[in-house]
């Protein structure tokens, strides 16, 4: 992992309540960077995040609401969090249910300049 | 089968006037062998151009190589033929079926039944293309209805909130973009899907059960939650509206459409 | 209506499974000879015995290259097109090693194919009979089976 990414993705995994942080390809689904605690699955994370946020993307097209700069899941064991980059990637955030989403939404935003 | 057709075919090679061709040409179909079975059909016919169930042969060959356009048009020869020909009228209600073109499939449906009233699969088929009309008026009855006054007294009833069932139909409220244009069923058709990734996202990555949805875009924030375990609420708002606003009236709005549904159910 | 079906039964649910959590538009399930198990979306047979036979040359073909790179055999290839992706997989099961031939289009990817294709292989590992051995194929039956396949494929 080059150091730009692992700078993005270390200040988003510091924040308390995040179990991961990933950089992915969201055409594909695939990771291109990844910081993850044990028994989070990467993979998963990549290809359902990218997916989420593709048909997210249509229903707020097809509402003239304009593609989502931020996409915030909460489910009742935890949290998804996808923060669109430039070049088609996608900084995405898994954490607890109660984790601190003001600070986390901020340090993917900054990760996502971050890749300009 | 595969001895038929060899027999089939030297029989054919023998006397190429033989109305074997009929035969070898659905035998040939059946195992799939679709451009062989087209090859043989065509030299058949032209040798008996009038046999009109060679023709009704050859439109269901073109079907089955997707060639749509095509097999009506052969079916079209065959109803100048015989206007009341069971398999043309049958075909082109098919081909007017997959195109889209209700209308054209129940006419041509309505008059194979007349031609032939115990055939089963006409009927089957007649069942399946009114069940599809009669699934399209009642997707496009709300919007021509007007005002919902499903979230009457809600704030941004009138263009902001809508409540959609899992296949992404419109059961109430309404949604309006910026310039004022109605979007509720262009945004419910894809919003069944995007819940749908939500539930499955939730369940595979451990997140339990998904509660609600926030989406920020350039134009407008959305919010959406489902009110019940199969349906799907939506708020859009503009930017100005933070999200935990959106949250308290999504609660609101979402005691509404229970108690509507439960309303629906008695 | 697309349809899902099988020559050999257990396969059946696990593809109708992938098909549908994957978003695949065809898949193909085969032996490396290119004797095909189960389909879905194909409407022509004539399709699925050209896509078989491709399908088992390219991996053919890429474990040539592997072995003379002197390299493990691939485990999967995928090629990204603009509209459609192609994912080509070989696996082992009981019955013997197997591939799956995977057309996907804008709506899925290749994230959600691969993530769904390791699901895949782990339920059509536990769902196969163990490999027949020995049998004589004589080329009457060949024919049979060839067209009793193709009828179950596409129900005729």
């Amino acid at each position: 992992m080059t150091t730009r990414f692992r700078r993005a993705l270390d200040n988003v995994t510091r924040v308390r309540g995040v179990r991961g942080a990933m950089l992915v390809a969201g055409d594909d689904g695939l990771i291109v960077a990844e910081s993850l605690m044990e028994g989070v699955r990467g993979n998963a994370v990549a290809a359902l995040a990218a997916s989420l946020h593709k048909r997210f993307r249509q229903s707020m097209d097809a509402g003239a609401a304009g593609a989502p700069h931020f996409l915030h899941l909460q489910g009742d064991g935890g949290t998804l969090i996808v923060v669109p980059a430039p070049d088609g990637i996608l900084v995405v955030a898994v954490g607890d249910p109660n984790m601190n989403v003001g600070l986390v939404r901020l340090e993917m935003l900054r990760a996502a300049e971050g890749l300009t | 089968m595969a001895s038929d057709i060899k027999a089939m075919t030297a029989e054919l090679a023998r006397d190429p006037s033989s109305l074997v061709f009929l035969e070898l040409g659905e035998a040939l179909r059946r195992v799939g062998q679709l451009d062989a079975a087209s090859r043989v059909l065509v030299s058949g016919l032209e040798q008996h151009p009038d046999l009109i169930g060679g023709r009704d042969l050859y439109a269901r060959v073109l079907v089955d190589k997707g060639e749509y356009a095509r097999a009506a048009q052969v079916w079209g020869t065959v109803l100048e033929r015989d206007a009341r020909h069971v398999g043309a009228h049958k075909g082109l209600g098919f081909v007017s079926f997959r195109g889209g073109d209700l209308d054209g499939a129940l006419e041509h449906l309505e008059l194979a039944l007349a031609a032939d009233p115990t055939d089963q699969s006409v009927i089957s088929a007649l069942r399946t293309v009114r069940d599809a009309a009669q699934e399209l008026q009642a997707e496009v009855a709300p919007t021509d209805a007007g005002e919902d006054p499903l979230f009457a007294g809600l704030e941004g009833a009138e263009q902001g909130l809508l409540l959609v069932d899992d296949r992404g139909r419109v059961l109430g409220g309404r949604l309006l973009d910026r310039g004022g244009r109605e979007v509720s069923e262009a945004v419910a058709a894809y919003l069944a899907g995007a819940a749908q990734e939500a539930d499955r996202t939730a369940r595979m990555l451990g997140l339990g059960e998904w509660r609600w949805i926030v989406a920020e875009g350039p134009e407008a924030n959305v919010y959406v939650t489902p009110p019940t375990p199969e349906t799907l609420l939506l708020i859009l708002r503009d930017q100005s509206v933070p999200s935990g606003r959106l949250a308290m009236l999504a609660e609101r709005a979402g005691a509404v459409a229970r108690a509507w549904l439960e309303g629906q159910r008695l | 209506m697309t349809q899902t079906r099988a020559v050999e039964a257990w396969t059946l649910r696990p593809l109708e499974r992938f098909v549908a959590e994957a978003g695949a538009r065809l898949t193909l399930l085969m032996t490396p000879a290119g004797q095909v198990l189960a389909q879905h979306g194909f409407t022509r047979a004539v399709d699925v015995m050209s896509a078989a036979a491709l399908g088992a040359a390219i991996v053919a073909s890429s474990g040539e290259l592997a072995t003379m790179l002197r390299q493990k055999q691939f485990s999967a290839l995928n090629h990204q097109g603009v509209e459609h992706g192609i994912f080509l997989g070989a696996f082992d099961t009981p019955r013997g090693r197997l591939l799956a031939l995977v057309v996907y289009g804008p709506d899925s990817s290749v994230g959600l194919v691969q993530l769904f294709f390791e699901e895949f292989v782990t339920e059509l590992a536990a769902a196969a009979p163990a490999e027949e051995r020995g049998k004589a194929v004589l080329a009457a039956d060949f024919e049979r089976e060839l067209n009793e396949s193709l009828a179950t494929l596409f129900g005729q």
